[in-house]
């Protein structure tokens, strides 16, 4: 009887000593982020100009669906999700695999270079490419100085060639980062595999495809989440690089929120319920991504 | 054995690294944030701003501005006048973008905590409405607390009054001014004369001329902004809102004109399009325009240009083709002080503010000379330093030049939902430019403001 006892304090002290190493980090989570997150919740349902504010239950939500400018910016959004998330990965991929060949001299200086934009801060960044890509900046310079156009093309002036300009910044500035991931997913994959392909006869092709792609399936589906939520989330190159212009041409959502919040007239109400629709876009995509990509409970 | 010294030199260049960022940013942060009057007892801590409710004791008021060029200067010029009579005051100044007012301004009245706000605060005219409304506690109403409002022009004044109450005590005014490069002019073959008093039709076909001459434009001006739409619309007495405060935009006769008039400036290329503010200021530097059009206070930022002092002209701008009421005098931004309900001795604001800003001719005749900072107090334009010439504006007396204007502009009708609007506007002009139509733009703004107003 005694024995038992014993045994099952064993357990519960174990257990206990776990949750003792877990709770001040709970502690903070709940205080610093749930606590808020349920708070905005709440405040999603309410409506009202700055401290004013009175109860209206799904208004802000059905309120939406009829805001032209927050529309626009969920398709912006999402156009730069569609465009610069499968762009940015495939690239981070080809780059990784190519710095992980063994025979590649200098390779050290190669994954610094490529990894050197992400230490660079978001606000510089942006402003550095918006002054490369203004009428007399340095990319305008150098195409008439080729002779490929006559005069200045504002680039940051017309809607398309603006959403192109912000999803090449996003390239240089995100795609380092996501080939750090897989590079150092590559080297959980045993070196002779590709040695072995190679004496089979397998292209270079077919070796990234067959052999680096499948193998790395849970890393890019880490970095395909992450990137997602990165890009629904995106602020500063939207502020910084192109000020939401020209005419709501480039506008996020999180830029749109900040805007409801601190520009306008604020309704804090209405930018929660924004707020809310971004973590529910973020939630079903994470969730449609972890279905297509994780095979492991496959039969 | 390399290795080791290798590692440690890393250590030690990155601990060095950290530590001498770290002192970097505490020096400027002390520089620009507790920009002081001398005799100061601020903390040098970095968060004085946090701190604000401790730092004003009985003698001391803290204030956000923005410009030590410009606002920072006069308030600290203000507090030199002060301490005359009040040999104990003193003043702590913390240099605070409009951006970051606006934002902590909204952050402490959301969060009903406003022990994180100053004293007074510098408020941008247009935003006066929107804050004075959105957080009625926020703000000290100071109607009857003696300082006179009616020595201030009036549309200057309403900026900053709720519900018959006053709420700020007006500062600079922006009243627009046209500069012209006359060099270029001449150049051309025109006269600053050639430029005063005319219609946009007038700027247009000269400015056609110029270009075709000296390569130049004549104007530039910040793609996906307002100004030069509410610009011209206050020249011709014009709003965004209807005297109800309803938006009126579609089949407002003024604002097609206005529309029709930016787009023929843009299409002639007499006006360039650049993307933000350094530009708009690089490009006038530059000498890459031969002109500009905007509120006063654009003259500080030109005079940055040292070597083409003597070659600029002011006179004034445009007028609208075909509207009656059109004249060549209009408004673009301008700011009020406003005390706050965190204020602990409001009879201390208060009689600072009414002794300088509001009462003191001296005052005014200091800081105009070196800041530009033109007065909205009516009995400060009689003085004798706003007739003095100014070498870098051609040996004009502009500063008397401009006060003539700002007598003779038409007010506006900001409102609560004026950001919106500017914003709802600026979308449908970067539309017209790429070759909208007109009306279906204006149309779209004016249901982008109605959904705004929850209507």
């Amino acid at each position: 009887m005694s024995k038992s006892t014993r045994k099952l304090s064993l357990v519960k002290r174990q257990k206990l000593t776990g949750w003792i190493f877990l709770i001040p980090a709970t502690i903070l989570i709940v205080a610093t982020s749930f606590y808020p997150m349920f708070r905005a919740f709440l405040l999603s349902f309410k409506t009202g100009i700055g401290a004013n504010m009175k109860w209206v239950g799904f208004y802000n939500y059905a309120r939406m669906i009829k805001d032209t400018v927050f529309i626009q910016s969920l398709k912006n959004t999402f156009f730069y999700l569609i465009i610069q998330v499968p762009i940015m990965l495939i690239l981070a991929l080809i780059l990784a695999s190519m710095l992980n060949d063994r025979n590649l001299k200098f390779k050290g200086i190669f994954r610094t270079a490529i990894f050197l934009p992400c230490a660079t801060s978001l606000v510089s960044y942006a402003i550095i490419f918006r002054s490369l890509f203004a009428v007399d900046g340095f990319v305008n310079t150098v195409l008439i100085k080729l002779g490929i156009l006559s005069t200045g093309y504002n680039f940051l002036g017309h809607p398309t060639s603006a959403k192109i300009i912000i999803i090449i910044a996003l390239i240089w500035r995100w795609t380092g980062y996501n080939m750090v991931f897989y590079l150092a997913g590559l080297q959980n994959i045993e070196y002779s595999l590709y040695e072995a392909a190679k004496i089979d006869g397998a292209s270079p092709f077919q070796s990234f495809w067959r052999i680096t792609v499948p193998l790395l399936r849970p890393i890019i589906l880490l970095t395909a989440i992450m990137s997602t939520n990165g890009t629904l989330q995106l602020f500063d190159e939207s502020v910084n690089l192109t000020n939401g212009g020209p005419a709501n041409a480039t506008i996020t959502m999180s830029h749109y929120i900040y805007n409801m919040s601190f520009k306008y007239v604020p309704n804090f109400g209405y930018a929660a319920a924004m707020s809310y629709i971004i973590f529910l876009c973020v939630a079903i995509l994470a969730f449609i991504q972890m279905k297509v990509g994780d095979k492991r409970y496959e039969g | 054995m390399k290795k080791r010294i290798f590692a440690f030199f890393m250590v030690t260049t990155l601990i060095l690294a950290l530590t001498a960022c770290g002192a970097k940013d505490n020096t400027t942060d002390n520089a620009s944030k507790n920009t002081t009057s001398d005799t100061k007892n601020t903390s040098n801590d970095t968060k004085s701003s946090d701190q604000v409710d401790q730092t004003s004791g009985d003698n001391t008021l803290t204030v956000w501005c923005w410009d030590p060029a410009f606002n920072i200067y006069a308030m600290e010029q203000a507090a030199e006048i002060y301490k005359k009579d009040h040999p104990d005051f003193v003043l702590n100044v913390i240099e605070t973008p409009w951006a970051d007012v606006q934002t902590k301004l909204t952050t402490a009245a959301a969060s009903g905590d406003l022990s994180t706000l100053p004293d007074i605060l510098l408020m941008q005219d247009n935003a006066f409405q929107k804050n004075a409304i959105s957080y009625p506690d926020a703000f000290v109403d100071i109607s009857n607390s003696g300082i006179e409002f009616s020595k201030f022009s009036s549309a200057k004044v309403a900026y900053s009054v709720v519900d018959g109450k006053n709420y700020g005590v007006p500062f600079d005014n922006g009243t627009v001014i046209a500069c012209y490069r006359t060099d270029i002019l001449e150049e051309a073959g025109y006269t600053l004369d050639d430029f005063t008093d005319i219609t946009w039709s007038q700027y247009i076909e000269m400015g056609k001329d110029i270009l075709s001459k000296t390569g130049k434009p004549l104007f530039s001006c910040t793609a996906g902004e307002s100004d030069v739409i509410m610009m011209m619309l206050q020249s011709a007495g014009a709003s965004l809102f209807d005297a109800e405060g309803n938006p009126y935009m579609v089949d407002n006769p003024v604002l097609v004109q206005v529309m029709e008039t930016y787009a023929e400036l843009v299409s002639s290329g007499v006006m360039i399009e650049v993307n933000d503010w350094d530009q708009y200021v690089g490009s006038i530097t530059n000498s890459t325009v031969a002109g500009t059009i905007n509120g006063c206070w654009i003259m500080a930022s030109i005079q940055t240009a040292e070597d083409q002092s003597g070659k600029w002209g002011i006179t004034n701008t445009p007028a609208l083709d075909g509207i009656a009421g059109a004249t060549n005098y209009s408004n673009n931004g301008g700011s009020s002080w406003a005390i706050t309900s965190n204020c602990k001795n409001v009879p201390l604001a208060v009689d600072f503010l009414a002794n300088t800003f509001a009462g003191s001719v001296e005052f005014y005749e200091t800081i105009l000379p070196s800041s530009g900072a033109l007065a909205t107090y009516l009995p400060a334009a009689d003085s004798d330093v706003y007739g003095q010439p100014q070498e870098f504006f051609g040996g004009e007396a502009v500063y008397s030049m401009i006060t003539d204007f700002a007598g003779k502009t038409p007010s506006n009708n900001t409102g609560v939902y004026y950001y919106e609007a500017r914003d709802a506007v600026a979308t449908a002009i970067a539309n017209v430019v790429a070759g909208a139509d007109i009306n279906a733009e204006l149309q779209n703004a004016q249901d982008t403001v109605n959904f705004a107003m929850g209507r």
